[in-house]
């Protein structure tokens, strides 16, 4: 846990059960071996939106109503920890392509993204990182923009999911040409949405266990 | 996929033939023939994740293409004889047969990263099948050709070429040849983990030293950038997977710099020679002339009532070039809570070089008993504009956008027809004055013109739906035909007899513009536009 005193004030004001697991010993100190599932370690996965990604830039909301990645997750040492590089990331497929008042949305991914690991919750199994590596270039029309940085979430053994609800900041807006006050270079684009993650090719569950032996 | 010159016809004919084919049977259909002395051949089996409708699953795609061994810097190379073939596993099959499909056509698009030193722009190999049964069990089969671009570079230095995304459109088909319900599926596809260095096709060294069969200038500097040329950092890698056109590196604030490195040129047959993966269907040409970056262009059709005749005139597919604005300011102050964005653009209409819709013709039973049919088209008076308002609603960032299209349209009648007799309205008759509707804000837009409006929103990270800047949809108005002028021959006056038929208040009109094409190489888009940047989409009039 990188700052695991604000982890603690915020958990003890939650319910009182959550609190007693939240500071068991093994969150109490940065993770720095971080253990990827099922060995042997790289290990091939593929991961689907489960609900809507959306990217919104100046409160203009874009829909990704498909979206799909592919990633090798490994373990590894350190904190942060990269634990996985996302080879591949599409957003809309043929005949659903991302949608925004402005038309349709077309995304490219710059790959590869890497998922970042800084925090690990043992009693919940709950990785807390970030996407990082992020670069996509985006057009709408003749609005043309880019964006790169990095989106905050979170991955849970339990389910799979990953989550991405990047905070305000994280992203930005690096070039920009036909959009306009809408979308300048400078804007700060938020990237929200959850992905099922897989062991390629199996409904085997990857999972991420943070410990600090 | 297709290779250029005399071989363009041949691998399609050939495809054909190994549509049902097994995976293996693929080798001896391959065009032996076509590939030359010296020449570099790509056959690679890659282990690929598909998305499909059940579920993610891995696939096999194969590739085989043949290059020059060596390219001189400038010269074009040319892909020939590119198929790519999918092997989709059993689910894939479940997913067909749960439609009621017996026959597939697939049409797919490999993205193909093409990188030399530290830059890299990608292209798009497209494909189609022809039909294929749907097996009963086992894997599914799909072999496609194409069209490839080519590809040029200034530098020299090895250019690789590396395999990436995968899509594969299926059309499927039921026994009796109906489509099924949906009628399409999309399968998305990246390579697998396991491909690692595999899915790097090829490596082609490009130097001085290589032949050179034209001529090709030299580079200014045998290495580059040359210290003269604008400092980009990094080059944007972030290139359309599919563009075809000429790319260049952008620096970070989106200006292009000189051009330098790989370059992917437009398919090898000039897009000329066949009909598209999806083909067009029937339209007037939609080329923009003189292109900027803010070019769009996009087809639009409906249906215009004519309340006098209890009728509708169908105006025809109508090609309409635009010049979409930078957004900006609203000429009225947003309310509170909500945040305004305010996109001014200009469209004309083309066809055959004019301001125009094409001709089209309709048929009334005028006063109720007497069928007459008139030729007539519709010409701009002046400049089309296109408002759209951008709404969000700080409540929810929920979006709504509302599109005021002000049109000056002349409505010319070129010809009449009485009960099957030509009757002769001269060379000028038309409407007086342009259509005319009530403006939602006539201060600022004062003069006649056709309103239509266009509403489309996006509701808490639901999809946008209704008409969308660039990518059209349903547009209404109401407009009242003017009287007419300049009707007759021979000193008949057909004015008032025109007047009394035609003219008067309260015509509903609904049109449907299509998907735009975004003209500029940076933003364009294989979905939305044809390879020579027309609109793709065709759209169908609505009542």
């Amino acid at each position: 846990m990188k700052k695991p005193i604000r982890k603690l004030a915020v958990v003890a004001g939650g319910a009182s059960a959550a609190f007693a697991l939240a500071v068991s010993p093994a969150s109490a100190v940065p993770s720095t071996v971080w253990t990827v599932s099922p060995a042997p370690s790289p290990v091939g996965v593929s991961a689907t939106n489960s609900g809507n990604i959306v990217l919104s830039v100046n409160g203009i909301a874009m829909t990704c109503t498909k979206s799909a990645a592919t990633a090798s997750m490994s373990s590894a040492t350190g904190n942060p920890a990269t634990v996985a590089s996302i080879s591949a990331i599409s957003f809309g497929a043929s005949g659903a392509p991302c949608t925004s008042v402005l038309g349709n949305v077309t995304t490219v991914a710059t790959t590869p993204w890497t998922i970042v690991a800084q925090d690990y919750t043992a009693a919940t199994g709950v990785t807390k990182g970030y996407v990082g590596n992020v670069d996509a270039k985006v057009t709408v029309g003749a609005c043309v923009f880019r964006v790169t940085g990095k989106a905050s979430g979170t991955y849970t053994n339990s389910t799979g999911k990953l989550s991405v609800n990047s905070l305000a900041g994280e992203l930005t807006v690096v070039s920009s040409t036909g959009c306009g006050a809408a979308v300048p270079v400078g804007a700060k684009p938020t990237f929200k949405g959850d992905y099922l993650v897989k062991k390629t090719g199996t409904t085997v569950i990857p999972t991420i266990v943070g410990s600090n032996p | 996929m297709r290779g250029p010159g005399p071989t363009t016809r041949s691998p399609r004919v050939r495809a054909r033939g190994a549509t049902v084919a097994a995976f293996v049977a693929l080798a001896p259909l391959l065009p032996a023939s076509a590939v030359a002395v010296g020449t570099l051949k790509v056959d690679t089996a890659l282990p690929y994740v598909c998305t499909l409708p059940s579920g993610q699953q891995p696939a096999t795609v194969r590739i085989t293409a043949a290059f020059p061994e060596r390219a001189a810097v400038g010269e074009e190379i040319r892909p020939t004889d590119v198929t790519t073939t999918v092997e989709l596993p059993a689910g894939a099959v479940a997913d067909l047969t749960a439609l009621g499909a017996a026959t597939v056509r697939a049409e797919t698009r490999l993205a193909v990263g093409v990188v030399q030193r530290e830059q890299r722009v990608e292209a798009a190999w497209s494909g189609t099948s022809q039909p294929v049964a749907v097996p009963a069990e086992g894997p599914l089969v799909l072999t496609t050709t194409g069209d490839v671009p080519s590809l040029t570079t200034d530098v020299p230095g090895d250019l690789a070429l590396v395999a990436g995304a995968f899509a594969v459109g299926l059309a499927p088909s039921t026994a009796d040849g109906a489509a099924t319900a949906p009628a399409s599926l999309s399968v998305t596809c990246a390579p697998g983990p396991d491909a690692g260095e595999r899915t790097r096709l090829l490596t082609l060294p490009v130097g001085a030293d290589a032949p050179t069969t034209e001529p090709s200038p030299p580079p200014t500097s045998p290495s580059a950038p040359s210290p003269s040329a604008p400092s980009s950092g990094r080059p944007t890698p972030s290139l359309p997977p599919d563009r075809t056109t000429p790319a260049k590196p952008e620096t970070t604030n989106g200006t292009s710099g000189a051009p330098e490195g790989p370059r992917v040129g437009r398919r090898a047959d000039g897009g000329t020679a066949s009909p598209a993966p999806a083909a067009r269907p029937a339209a007037p040409p939609c080329l923009t002339g003189n292109p900027t970056p803010m070019s769009l262009s996009a087809y639009v059709t409906g249906y215009s009532n004519v309340r006098k005749q209890k009728g509708a005139s169908l105006l025809p597919v109508s090609c309409m070039l635009i010049e979409q604005g930078l957004s900006g300011e609203p000429p009225h102050p947003a309310p509170p809570g909500e945040m305004h964005f305010f996109v001014p653009s200009t469209g004309n209409l083309s066809y055959q070089g004019r301001k125009q819709t094409p001709p089209f013709t309709s048929t009334f039973l005028s006063f109720d008993f007497q069928p007459v049919t008139a030729t007539m088209v519709l010409e701009q008076a002046g400049p089309i504009t296109i408002e759209a308002l951008l709404r969000i609603f700080l409540s929810d960032f929920s979006n709504s956008t509302e599109t005021v299209v002000r049109a000056p349209l002349v409505l010319r009648v070129l010809d009449v027809k009485v009960n099957g007799v030509e009757l002769d309205v001269g060379p000028s008759c038309r409407t007086a004055q342009p259509l005319t509707s009530t403006d939602p804000d006539p201060a600022r837009h004062p003069g006649k013109h056709l309103v239509l409006l266009g509403k489309g929103r996006l509701v808490n990270g639901t999809d946008a739906v209704g008409y969308l800047l660039s990518s059209g949809g349903p547009l209404t108005g109401e407009t009242t035909i003017p009287a007419f002028e300049g009707c007759g021959a021979g000193g008949e006056d057909l004015d008032r007899l025109l007047t009394a038929s035609i003219s008067g208040p309260g015509n509903y009109v609904k049109q449907m513009q299509g998907q735009s094409c975004a003209v500029d190489p940076n933003a364009w888009n294989p979905l939305e536009c044809t390879e020579d940047s027309q609109p793709l989409v065709v759209p169908k009039p609505e009542r």
